[in-house]
């Protein structure tokens, strides 16, 4: 009976099995399969809207947007994909770099500049700071400027290096770091402007 | 908190997010529109390259044209130009920004000519540029 009843299931099942390998299920995707596809979103959405979220200041409407973008990018580029890297690799950094696009069309307001203006001096960063709960960071990142919040983000939160985040945001590796130094301090100072 | 601590507690801010909703009814449709793009493509770039290209030769007519009424050390070309680069050192840095969001948007309207999004970032990011330019001018 349950023999029957597994036959039955797997001859009802789409023609991926749950267990498939992402680069078999890429392949099916490159060949036009919508649902091969569909199973990568369900595998890697959370990663991928997850990391645009935090670089979009845990907003989730743009957070949508933004990782719809990516999905949509990613299955118009999906031939180029080499399977040099994990598929969620690939499409993490496709997300990210979506993201980093919509921020630098959006930082490029001069009002950002006079954001910049009023960052902290370097004397606040040696200001012992509490820890604190996951709100309140995700909240305090949120009110940093865009592109300072971008490089706080990839490189504290993401864990990713000055190097790379220089290439992805087309900035010296020296402007990456002061950016951090400046995001840091900011950071610092909203979280110690709390009650 | 020591920067270790300080590490450790951001670090913890990375975690995969499950979306509040379904996406993939819209990607599945907005896919649809992906799937033909490459036909259509073609179509649809003929008028934009006709304007980038008469944009471009208005550009290259009005600069040479500059260069040949302004005296030589006039530097009323650098405010017309596309090297143009305010004297301000935070509106310059912004219109580097400018300049390399607006390579940017051009390269990725290439790959996308359908994408309305990044047309209207493409627009934006120009009218921001002209908002610089009149900053610059009034700062001057």
């Amino acid at each position: 009976m349950n023999a029957l009843c597994l036959a039955a299931t797997s001859f009802m099942q789409p023609e991926l099995p749950v267990a498939s390998s992402d680069d078999d299920v890429v392949r099916a995707a490159v060949a036009g399969d919508r649902k091969a596809f569909e199973t990568l979103y369900r595998r890697h959405a959370d990663r991928v809207y997850g990391a645009v979220l935090r670089l979009a200041g845990f907003d989730h409407a743009r957070a949508e947007d933004l990782t719809q973008e990516a999905f949509v990018r990613a299955w118009q580029k999906l031939e180029g994909f080499r399977f040099e890297s994990a598929f969620g690799t690939w499409v993490y950094r496709l997300a990210v770099n979506v993201a980093l696009m919509s921020i630098r069309a959006r930082n490029a307001d001069p009002v950002t500049i006079v954001d910049d203006e009023h960052l902290p001096d370097v004397a606040d960063l040696d200001n012992p700071v509490r820890a604190f709960e996951r709100g309140e960071l995700e909240q305090a990142i949120a009110a940093l400027p865009p592109r300072a919040r971008a490089v706080l983000v990839l490189h504290d939160v993401e864990g990713w290096k000055h190097e790379e985040i220089a290439i992805e945001l087309s900035m010296a590796v020296g402007s990456s770091k002061a950016q951090l130094h400046r995001a840091r301090g900011l950071l610092r100072r909203v979280l110690g402007d709390k009650p | 908190m020591n920067e270790l601590d300080y590490l450790r507690q951001m670090r913890s801010l990375n975690r995969p997010v499950s979306p509040p909703r379904d996406l993939w009814a819209d990607i599945d449709r907005q896919l649809d529109a992906a799937t033909v793009a490459p036909r259509r493509r073609r179509d649809r770039a003929r008028p934009w390259l006709m304007a980038a290209a008469i944009a471009g030769v208005a550009v290259l007519g009005g600069g040479l044209g500059l260069h040949l009424v302004a005296p030589a050390g006039d530097n009323s070309l650098a405010t017309t130009g596309h090297a143009w680069k305010p004297s301000d050192p935070r509106l310059a840095g912004a219109a580097v920004e400018l300049d390399a969001a607006h390579m940017e948007l051009t390269q990725a309207i290439q790959d996308s000519p359908e994408s309305a999004a990044l047309q209207r970032l493409l627009i934006r990011t120009e009218r921001q540029r002209e908002r610089l330019r009149n900053l610059d001018k009034q700062a001057s």
